[in-house]
Formats: structure tokens, C-alpha cells, sequence
């Protein structure tokens, strides 16, 4: 007795074809859906993951480590100084901090969110005469959660410096 | 198996009702205390609340998928190759790619309101994007065509691969310079920055997304195995016809 699957246009005994319709009919589906994984996946490997492995240079590393060279454009963190921020119309300006070593930020508009003074930062841009001119700014928040209390925020200025000083 | 299929409320016990009541129960202080309860950071403020459900479903989601590999080499390595481990694998593995899919939605809406940015392919995002693309592709070979021997090997050896990835994840912010912050409660160091009712808050969360869990993947196997025994009795009654072909 032949229990092998039977082709759907292939004619029964009783010369009808015998019908399909238990038969999965969209083998090709998971192929499909596995290639575009499976691009996705080399896609993101290849063009976002490299640009990802260390997202960022230190301020101290500034000219100094590779691929943080002056010449092209940096990812640059360090800390916003207290007391270094100033905000006109169109510009923000502020002193990056880390390692002992300080850049002057100069920004095109307000970073906004929880942007403030003692909060660590990422800022995009070039190094042009000695200043950083970024056109954006991401927060980088600490692994810390702390309370919010409004006491010894009003005595510090900011709620980071008032967390950085405990 | 006919008991189970014939049965009103098949994919539910008394043992699964009373654990999506503690479910349930969990949940509600979890809102509750998140919401109400726990102060504001001093520096995220309101957004902090995010947590009590992003970090939870994190590592819900690596439970999911390590829980799948167990399942999977259990599978591969038992002789008796019980498709009851290869419908956990599944299962589990379901349950996690969607919270997988919460830990990214509510990472996104929390990086846009402290970075600035929904989204930035740092090492820690990336991986973790990675990671759930692993993982719907896993999903995906498991509907591959195929018995379902050929289903569960198949799956079983790709959950082994897949689950190598979640320490690359957890780590990524150890090994790579990343804008996503290191862990506060797992961090290697043990000394925990957070204070005590945003932890209770955090460990209730992890508790009552533990019970979520489980409670989704009792009912998702026991569909899967009642899926199973219909496309067995349809074999069977294939079979059946052949041989009253043959028969006649």
C-alpha cells in the first residue's frame, strides 16, 4: 500500500484530481519572510553595528585616540560643566568635561528634554578653531535614580549637580 | 487528547486560573505603585516610570528565550524526543519576541524623552534589535513546511545559536562605549543605585511579569498541542482513506 503524498493534479483512481486545499499553499512565505530577515539582519550587522562599537569619543580623547581625529566628525561625551551655560536665542554654549580635560560646546538652538548643567552628554559635530560645534545633543543618564528632592535641588541649581553632590 | 480537545475551557486548570489571578493581583500594584506611589527621579522626573515596565520586560524576554534553549536542548538530547518540550520551546519563544517587542516600544519612547532621540544604533539598541530579529526569524522556521520532528530539530538547533546572543546583549554596555546606561540592578559591581520603592516597584513588576508569562505560555502550549492533535487526526484519517482505497 503507498501511503506517499499524492500530487494535487495528478487524477485518483476515480479520474477526479483530488483537491488541494488541505495542502499548505504558502510554502513560499517563510522563505520569503526568512530572506528579509535575514538581509535585515546583515544589513544592521554590517552598516549600524560598526558604526555603533564605541559610540562615542571622550573629551580627553579628542585628537588623540583613533578614529577620534579633529578632521572629521566626532560623537564626543563628557559632562556639561556647572556653571558653564549659556543660552541665547539661537545658541547654546557650554564647557565639556572629562578626564580633567574641557572643550567650549557651542550648539545651534536648545538641546531641550532633560538637558542641565552636571548631566553627562553626547554631542555630534566638528572641532572648528578650537570649539565644538555641534548641531545635536543626546543626554546620556547615569545608571543612578535618585528622588527628586526639591530642597537640595533649589541649593545646587540643577538636579544633576545637586545628585553629583550627593 | 480527546479529553483535552473535547473539553469547554481546554487550554485553562484551576492551576493556571489561580496563577492569572496573582497575575492580576501583581499588575494592579504594579500600576498602582508606579504611578502613584513612587516619587519622580531627580533628573528624568515623570519619565522614570517607564522603567517599571521597560526593565521587567527585558528580562522577561531573555527568561523567554533561555527557557526556549533549555526546552530545545532538553528536546534535542532526550530519547525519548517528547514534542512537549518543542511546544514550550515555541511557546516561550512567542511570549518573548512580544515582549521583546514592549522593552523596544518602551525603551524607544523613553530614549526620546531623555536622549532626545526614539531611536540611535548604539551597541546596546542594536543588539537588542538583533535579538528580536533573531528571534522572529526562529518563529519563522518553525512554520517552515515540514513534520513536526522535522520542526522541532530544526527550531532546537536554532534556539541553541539564538540564545548565545543575550549576553552579548546584557554586556554590549560593558564591552562598548554606548549612550544606553549601564545596568543599575545586575551591574557587576552589586551596589544597586535606586531607591528602595522605585526597587519594590521594579521587583514587582519582575515578579508579575513573571506570572504574565508563564500564565501565556500554559495557554499558548496547550493551543499548540491541541493544533498538533488536529493535524494528527488528520493524518489519521488520510490514512484511513488510502487504505479503504487500497481496500476496494
Amino acid at each position: 500500500m503507498d501511503l506517499s503524498p499524492r500530487p494535487s493534479d495528478q487524477p485518483d483512481e476515480s479520474g477526479a484530481v483530488s483537491s488541494s486545499s488541505s495542502r499548505p499553499k504558502r510554502r513560499w512565505l517563510p522563505i520569503v519572510v526568512l530572506s528579509l530577515l535575514g538581509v535585515g539582519g546583515i544589513v544592521i550587522v554590517t552598516q549600524f553595528l560598526t558604526s555603533a562599537i564605541d559610540y562615542y569619543c571622550n573629551v580627553d580623547e579628542i585628537g588623540v585616540r583613533e578614529g577620534c581625529e579633529t578632521t572629521s566628525r566626532l560623537r564626543v561625551q563628557g559632562t556639561v560643566e556647572q556653571n558653564s551655560l549659556k543660552k541665547t536665542e539661537t545658541k547654546t554654549r557650554f564647557v565639556m568635561t572629562f578626564n580633567e580635560k574641557s572643550i567650549e560646546v557651542v550648539y545651534s538652538g536648545d538641546p531641550g528634554g532633560v538637558f542641565q548643567e552636571c548631566i553627562a552628554v553626547v554631542a555630534h559635530g566638528r572641532v572648528v578653531d578650537g570649539v565644538f560645534e555641534s548641531n545635536r545633543i543626546e543626554v546620556k543618564h547615569s545608571n543612578e535614580y535618585v528622588e527628586k528632592n526639591t530642597e537640595r535641588f533649589e541649593t545646587s541649581g540643577s538636579a544633576a549637580c545637586s545628585q553629583a553632590q550627593g | 487528547m480527546s479529553r483535552l480537545i473535547n473539553s469547554k475551557s481546554a487550554t485553562g486548570t484551576q492551576a493556571t486560573r489561580v496563577l492569572g489571578l496573582l497575575a492580576i493581583v501583581v499588575m494592579l500594584w504594579v500600576v498602582v505603585s508606579g504611578l502613584v506611589f513612587t516619587p519622580q527621579d531627580v533628573v528624568q522626573g515623570e519619565s522614570v516610570r517607564i522603567m517599571y515596565v521597560h526593565v521587567p520586560s527585558a528580562w522577561i524576554a531573555y527568561l523567554a528565550f533561555i527557557l526556549t534553549a533549555v526546552a530545545s536542548a532538553s528536546w534535542l538530547i532526550g530519547k525519548k524526543h517528547s514534542m512537549g518540550f518543542d511546544r514550550f520551546a515555541g511557546a516561550s519563544a512567542e511570549v518573548g519576541v512580544m515582549f521583546m517587542a514592549i522593552t523596544l516600544l518602551t525603551g524607544s519612547l523613553w530614549g526620546r524623552l531623555t536622549w532626545g532621540e526614539f531611536w540611535q544604533w548604539d551597541p546596546r539598541l542594536t543588539t537588542t534589535a538583533f535579538l528580536f530579529v533573531t528571534y522572529l526569524g526562529y518563529l519563522a522556521v518553525r512554520r517552515l513546511d515540514g513534520s513536526a520532528e522535522q520542526r522541532a530539530r530544526r527550531s532546537a538547533i536554532m534556539a541553541l545559536l539564538a540564545v548565545l546572543e543575550i549576553p552579548l546583549v546584557h554586556f554590549s554596555v560593558v564591552i562598548w562605549r554606548s549612550l544606553h546606561q549601564g545596568a543599575t540592578v545586575l551591574n557587576p559591581s552589586g551596589d544597586v543605585k535606586l531607591d528602595d520603592l522605585m526597587l519594590f516597584t521594579l521587583f514587582s513588576g519582575v515578579v508579575g511579569f513573571t506570572l504574565v508569562f508563564f500564565w501565556l505560555v500554559l495557554h499558548r502550549q496547550r493551543t499548540m498541542l491541541l493544533v498538533d492533535v488536529v493535524n494528527s487526526r488528520g493524518l489519521d484519517a488520510a490514512i484511513a482513506d488510502r487504505r479503504a482505497e487500497a481496500g476496494n
